[in-house]
């Protein structure tokens, strides 16, 4: 099992619930923890990954803060559309440090992944990085 | 520049005056989905309030629940995820005050542990000759909830745009200060 950061997939996030400047979307698929992209109220919260091919993945590892339950869904089709669910998660509340929750997608083929925060332990969700075992 | 988006809960007795309220509150914004409230008992309308000197702003979806005691039960179905509090009394009227502390704690128990910015309205400000609640004491009794105290007349246009005012700020600290939170975590 390979552990890719998504750059390095030619995944980037193509849809994306809330924005702060300073907090952008982008900072999900930068492979690194210390950048963050934060919700900015309300739920449910989402955001698309889009992959450069279709690829296969066995398990996407998501790190988070505040996030309640996530669900994903995925699509093969070159659009940001029609999507089916593959698995939904409860996460664990975490104090003073990140969530790292490693969540099983059974090798499904995917162009896009769309993520859906459909609750939070706050007010406002981060996301840190989404990391990709193919 | 940030973006943020809240639901607020506008709740208090029948009559004293919200739905009146958030007529005044939209008459410059976006009505969101009016009426409503015939099958659910919830109006929702959207107030853009914008964050002096930050060029930042904060989207209100403002839910005006029915007062009527039979419908509160399925007006707690409706409130779902709540952002910020509006609690408002009539200030001609007692009992509209005293029943403020049932709503805080109606509202309490349905968003259980989360932390909820909000702000106490005093209305009909106007009336000042049937005055029955006294700033002073309203003001203590928000301060203990802590709820920010406005007085407003929504017939005669006075003072309604402060309370909008009040909660797009406390949410925007808010959101500053979980940003800062999350600045200093270590990872997972
Ligand atoms: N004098 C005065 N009357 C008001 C004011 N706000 C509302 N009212 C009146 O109070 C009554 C109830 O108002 P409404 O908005 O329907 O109350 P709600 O049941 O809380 O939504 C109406 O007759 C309004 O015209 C105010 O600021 N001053
Ligand atoms: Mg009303």
């Amino acid at each position: 099992m390979i552990d890719s950061f998504l750059p390095s997939l030619g995944a980037k996030v193509v849809v994306a619930s809330s924005s702060d400047e300073n907090h952008p979307p982008e900072n999900i698929t930068d492979g690194h923890t210390n950048k963050f992209w934060m919700s900015t109220g309300m739920f449910p919260q989402e955001f698309i990954l889009r992959f450069a091919e279709p690829t296969n993945i066995s398990a996407v590892t998501v790190d988070s803060y505040n996030v309640k339950h996530l669900k994903i869904e995925r699509n093969t089709s070159q659009n940001a559309n029609q999507f089916e669910s593959v698995t939904e998660k409860e996460f664990q509340q975490t104090e003073g440090h990140l969530q790292s929750n490693a969540i099983s997608l059974n090798g499904s083929s995917a162009t896009h992944l769309r993520f859906i925060i459909t609750s939070g332990y706050d007010h406002f969700v981060s996301v840190h990085r989404v990391s990709v075992q193919n | 520049m940030v973006k943020l988006r809240a639901k607020c809960l506008l709740v208090g007795d029948a009559a004293v005056g919200k739905s009146a309220l958030s007529h005044m509150f939209h008459s410059d914004g976006t009505l969101f989905q009016k009426n409503y409230s015939m099958t659910t008992g919830v109006d929702l309308l959207m107030k853009c309030v914008h964050i002096p000197d930050s060029g930042d702003s904060v989207e209100l979806y403002i839910m005006d629940s029915a007062g009527k005691q039979t419908l509160v039960e399925s007006c707690e179905k409706m409130w779902g995820e709540v952002s910020l509090l509006c609690l408002v009394f009539d200030l001609t009227s007692e009992q509209s005050f005293a029943n403020c502390s049932h709503w805080m704690e109606r509202v309490r128990a349905h968003c259980r542990s989360l932390h909820l910015p909000g702000v106490l309205v005093g209305n009909k400000s106007d009336l000042s000759t049937r005055r029955e609640v006294q700033a002073s004491v309203a003001q203590e009794w928000a301060e203990s909830q802590g709820l920010e105290y406005h007085e407003t007349s929504a017939k005669e246009k006075e003072n309604c745009d402060a309370p909008l005012l009040a909660l797009a700020r406390a949410y925007h600290s808010l959101y500053q200060e979980r940003r800062e939170t999350i600045q200093n975590l270590g990872p997972g």
